[in-house]
């Protein structure tokens, strides 16, 4: 056997028994581990190698991104910030037809800019924005399809922890995928916006007979009290990344300080609440690191199998071109998030597909903001789309089917489809700001 | 404090390893906490004194490693570790007993691969200790690296455990429903 055929035969076995339910980082160690023990043929060799993975692969200062966003994330989710921003964007909207819709879009868009995790987004606003549409005739379907769809613009607009890990996978520069995601996320929220005011306007009945609430008029003082939080903690980190002055780690751990200090202001963070905070953190952080280092062994692995070059050459002899692979990459990436969160999926994925992308000659940036928009499709659709177990589970409803959510958030699936297809014709959306 | 029908209490090794992950996942936490305030004191120093602190970014690199592997065994208690549940979840409804030598199998090999990173991170731990190897640059600022060595070794033998404490549970579970 051929190193190639190697390591084509791990990588089957590492779809089969993921798919089986294997851990993720488990699958990818086990994995790793036979191939380059097959490929070399020593254990000891094996063994060393997954040792150093461990110890190397996130021992760099860069890796400090991981916690200190997630961390960042979950303070801004605790102190209520969502609740704001959901306030914010209602006054702003609440005149249109389907309003509270387009305000839960808005307040995702804000909130996705002072928090890289979509599932936050997902679990902070089904407490806020579900209940409060409900109270107001419109259809729980849709409304649950509003929070799962407009959560993933958390992944888009930065921060985004997708993102960092796109970039710490293919060595970009964060900085510049933070940039480059600004305007697809924008757009996304533009089409989900129009698209739930036409709605509105020609099928009201898919909303269910929404009235426009009473209670959502703020004052130029409330707005303030609610708004000038928020607007502080963009300036901190995005100023503070691109204006030179701190680096993205540094800029995460201003970015959790400002978090807590502006909840302790306000009086939402208590220390049991910072407590919970901090647990939660470390759990996120150890399962995506944890990956992380499979990840890197896995990836090691394949570069010994020679797989991703073969693999290049392979599509280059066949002559298929950009648009036929990047179309069947997508179709790809979509089928894996029925079944995959979407770190896991980009940690098996992008590793192989880096070598084909490198002998088309793309922008790496461009490449990132696709393959986050694809993964990000999969977190809508059945059977495993994670957002709509999060929205269910954290709703607890019983009237409210798993079914429902993912109909309600079929729209929204079909919407980011669309924004991908435009990104992809226009390459300028995702690659336009970027210096 | 048990009543009728409430499941029994774990047995005594499965509540120590609950203890220990508990543990180790405080010590985790408290190195987050640690490093934001590690580098707002480094940001500050920098931009209001003109000082940094010495060896930020040292003890960022070495502090995240930790921070993995004293969270990873809670994180596998928990449940929250990346996985696909499809499969086993519709197992489970047709056929019990499959699905549960399924995840057997499963816990198994994840027992072993973590076994085997701990056995070849061993060497390097009593390395590192012996020749006292460090990261930094003398004279400015040095932290040695055989602490982080010791969190994989920790860390990684409680995942060992707490695999094989899956397949306990999990039959301990199978035969109180049985029962």
């Amino acid at each position: 056997m051929t190193p190639f055929d190697i390591g084509l035969i791990a990588l089957v076995v590492l779809v089969v028994s993921v798919m089986a339910g294997l851990l993720v980082p488990v699958a990818l160690m086990a994995c790793s581990f036979a191939g380059v023990w097959a490929i070399k043929g020593s254990p000891e060799l094996a063994a060393k190698l997954m040792a150093l993975a461990a110890s190397d692969t996130i021992a760099s200062y860069f890796f400090g991104v991981v916690p200190l966003f997630v961390l960042m994330g979950f303070l801004v989710s605790e102190s209520g910030m969502g609740r704001d921003a959901f306030d914010v964007a209602n006054h702003a909207f609440r005149r249109i037809k389907g309003g509270l819709g387009v305000g839960t879009v808005g307040a995702n868009a804000i909130f996705a800019a002072i928090t890289g995790i979509s599932i936050a987004s997902a679990a902070v606003f089904t407490k806020i924005a579900v209940p409060q549409m409900v109270r107001n005739g419109y259809a729980p379907r849709f409304a649950t399809g509003v929070v799962a769809g407009s959560s993933v613009l958390g992944m888009l607009i930065p921060p985004s922890l997708l993102l960092i890990l796109y970039g710490i996978l293919t060595e970009q520069s964060i900085g510049d995928l933070f940039i480059a995601g600004i305007l697809p996320g924008l757009l996304l929220g533009l089409v989900f916006g129009l698209g739930i005011v036409a709605v509105a306007a020609f099928a009201p009945k898919a909303l269910g007979s929404p009235t426009v609430p009473e209670d959502g008029d703020l004052t130029q003082r409330d707005i303030l009290a609610k708004g000038l939080p928020i607007v502080t903690l963009i300036v901190l980190v995005l100023g503070g990344i691109y204006g030179g002055i701190f680096t993205p780690v540094e800029a995460g751990a201003m970015g959790a300080i400002g978090a807590l200090v502006l909840g302790l202001l306000k009086g939402t963070l208590g220390l049991r609440a910072i407590g919970r905070v901090l647990i939660e953190t470390g759990l996120v952080t150890a399962s995506i690191c944890f990956l992380i280092i499979a990840a890197q062994m896995y990836s090691r692995m394949l570069s010994f199998s020679g797989l991703p070059a073969g693999f290049g050459s392979l599509v280059a002899d066949a002559e298929l071109g950009l648009m036929a692979v990047l179309t069947l990459y997508i179709a790809v990436v979509i089928a894996m998030g029925m079944i995959l969160d979407s770190s896991s999926i980009m940690l098996i994925l992008v590793p192989l597909m880096l070598p084909v992308m490198t002998g088309f000659g793309v922008d790496l940036v461009w490449f990132g903001i696709i393959t986050v928009i694809a993964v990000e499709i999969g977190l809508l659709t059945p059977p495993f789309g994670i957002s709509v177990y999060v929205i269910k589970s954290t709703l607890d409803d019983p009237t409210v089917s798993l079914a429902d959510i993912f109909i309600g958030a079929a729209p929204f699936a079909l919407a980011m489809l669309g924004v991908l297809v435009l990104v992809i014709a226009f390459p300028v959306i995702a690659t336009g700001l970027v210096p | 404090m048990s009543e009728a029908g409430a499941p029994a209490r774990d047995p005594l090794p499965l509540r120590l390893l609950d203890l220990a992950a508990m543990a180790t996942n405080i010590a985790g936490s408290a190195l987050i906490l640690g490093l934001m305030v590690l580098i707002g004191l480094d940001v500050a120093g920098r931009n209001l004194l003109g000082a940094p602190l010495p060896g930020v970014p040292e003890m960022v690199s070495l502090s995240i490693v930790a921070i993995v592997f004293l969270q990873a065994p809670q994180t596998l208690g928990a449940g929250r570790m990346a996985r696909s549940t499809a499969l086993p979840d519709t197992l489970s409804r047709k056929n019990p007993a499959a699905a549960r030598l399924l995840e057997d199998v499963w816990d198994l090999v994840g027992a072993a691969v973590l076994a085997i990173l701990v056995w070849a991170t061993w060497p390097n731990l009593v390395r590192d200790w012996e020749r006292s190897t460090f990261v930094g640059a003398v004279g400015d600022f040095t932290a040695p690296t055989w602490p982080v060595k010791a969190t994989i070794v920790v860390g990684g033998a409680l995942l060992v455990l707490q695999f094989i404490a899956r397949i306990w549970r999990r039959h301990r579970r199978a035969a109180e429903r049985v029962a």
